[in-house]
């Protein structure tokens, strides 16, 4: 992780030189429909985009994709569940922090409640005992409260191994790694091998969850790179707005309460 | 002078009132949801070879579906620019996708059920929530677009985790034409080509 740290500005200057070197044209003010077009999609990266697109797929047919159903083949149902409630429930310091950065109190209390009850009684989050007692998981990263804060997704980026991006959210990735305390807990070869166990538990997991659907899509759809471009850009939509329109207010049921806002 | 305390009477009750006829003209489109989701479920789960299903599922979706609706919606801009026969080619090869798309993602499933959620207005249609469950797969959260809920109810979208399915349609085309020198005739080629190739594979 540290390495990767300290070479980051070395990735992202290459990143951005093939970017540019691979620039779209946008089409000219004569055609004005193909340049609402162009504006409507917001992928000046497009044949940059592409090539990294085609990097992933091989990545992913080669390596993730077969590991991750050779773990759907091997593991059943309920003990991957387990494993997917563990890793969420590792993630929780990061989901908090965000929650409060987003000034959503309720869901900031969620996440907290969810934290002490599936990290005891549910096994060290093994059990997602929370949801089912009126705490249900919800999304929060640094890429949705810079979204709440108002800043612009930026145009459509495709980065290797992370996939569908854009500087908004690569942004948040970095700084929800930064502000995760297992990121810096601890020393020495176990909390290192600990760390990447977790990274590769969770790309392999959240693969598992996506196999039939990546599948279909690669199946129906005449250009699955605009597919999953429209895809991701409406799952981040639809991510934002939930939390934009969770207005829960923190007077308790007890007392007076206050009239709804809209 | 009226007290407050009357004023926030008059007030509570128009509320209420507003909420129980929203609430009245949603429930035939949530009625429908619910029946519709019962009849695909029933053949998604019932007996049957793949074929069977298939016929099944298309007549369902013939009767439940704003499909011309929904081919309209998908090919935006271009739908002005084709002729009348590409329109017509374009219409009949739509509802073929459609239908080969719908039963792929159900078709393979055994043991698929849903839950209803709550029903709320949306422009001049009614979006309606439920849950679907299939096995070896998280629960999604799935929205039923329904136009024209109390007259001749017909769905126009499928909204899956917050993704339209409309949407995603209409921006796949739109990029297939974009990088096709926005030819239809392209675009109706591939389509052809994706119904064959469904047909060979079975």
């Amino acid at each position: 992780m540290r390495v990767f740290f300290r070479t980051a500005p070395m990735w992202l200057t290459s990143l951005l030189m093939l970017g540019l070197a691979g620039c779209a044209k946008p089409p000219p003010a004569s055609d004005p429909d193909a340049l609402a077009y162009y504006k409507e999609t917001n992928d000046p990266l497009e044949p940059f985009n592409r090539k990294m697109y085609a990097v992933n797929n091989a990545l992913d047919s080669a390596v993730l994709k077969p590991v991750a159903q050779a773990y759907v083949f091997v593991l059943p149902e309920a003990l991957r569940t387990g494993i997917h409630n563990i890793l969420s429930n590792v993630h929780t310091p990061v989901q908090l922090s965000n929650d409060m950065l987003e000034g959503k109190p309720r869901r900031a209390g969620d996440t907290y409640m969810r934290f002490l009850i599936n990290t005891t009684i549910g096994c060290l989050g093994f059990f997602d005992v929370a949801a089912k007692w009126g705490y249900p998981n919800h999304d929060a990263d640094f890429g949705m409260t810079l979204a709440n804060w108002g800043v612009h997704p930026g145009p459509y980026l495709y980065l290797p191994v992370l996939g569908p991006n854009d500087p908004r959210d690569f942004a948040g990735f970095g700084v929800d790694i930064a502000a995760d305390p297992f990121t810096w807990v601890g020393q020495g070869a176990a909390v290192t091998a600990l760390n990447w166990g977790r990274w590769a538990f969770t790309a392999v997991d959240a693969r598992s969850r996506l196999l039939g659907d990546i599948d279909n899509i690669k199946k129906t759809a005449l250009d699955p790179y605009a597919t999953f471009r429209s895809l991701y850009r409406q799952h981040r939509q639809s991510q934002i707005e939930e939390m934009e329109n969770d207005n829960r207010h923190t007077v308790p049921a007890w007392f007076q309460q206050p009239a709804p806002t809209h | 002078m009226p007290s407050r305390r009357f004023l926030l009477t008059v007030s509570a009750a128009w509320l209420a009132l507003g909420a129980g006829a929203r609430a009245q003209s949603a429930d035939p489109a949530s009625a429908f949801v619910q029946a519709t989701g019962n009849r695909l479920v029933g053949v998604v789960n019932g007996p049957g070879s793949t074929q069977q299903k298939r016929q099944a599922l298309t007549a369902i979706i013939d009767q439940v579906v704003d499909v011309n609706g929904v081919a309209r919606f998908c090919l935006g801009r271009f739908w002005r620019q084709a002729s009348p026969a590409q329109q017509q080619r374009y219409l009949e090869l739509f509802h073929q996708v459609l239908v080969v798309n719908i039963t792929s993602k159900l078709g393979e499933y055994q043991g698929v059920r849903f839950t209803m959620g709550r029903a709320e207005p949306q422009g001049d249609d009614i979006s309606v929530d439920s849950t679907v469950f299939r096995p070896n797969n998280p629960p999604t959260d799935v929205k039923w677009v329904i136009a024209n809920p109390s007259g001749d109810p017909k769905i126009v979208d499928v909204v899956a985790e917050g993704t339209s399915l409309r949407l995603t349609q209409r921006s796949d085309y739109a990029s297939y034409l974009s990088h096709n020198n926005d030819s239809i005739e392209a675009l109706i080629s591939a389509m052809h080509h994706q119904v064959e190739q469904d047909q060979a594979s079975g």
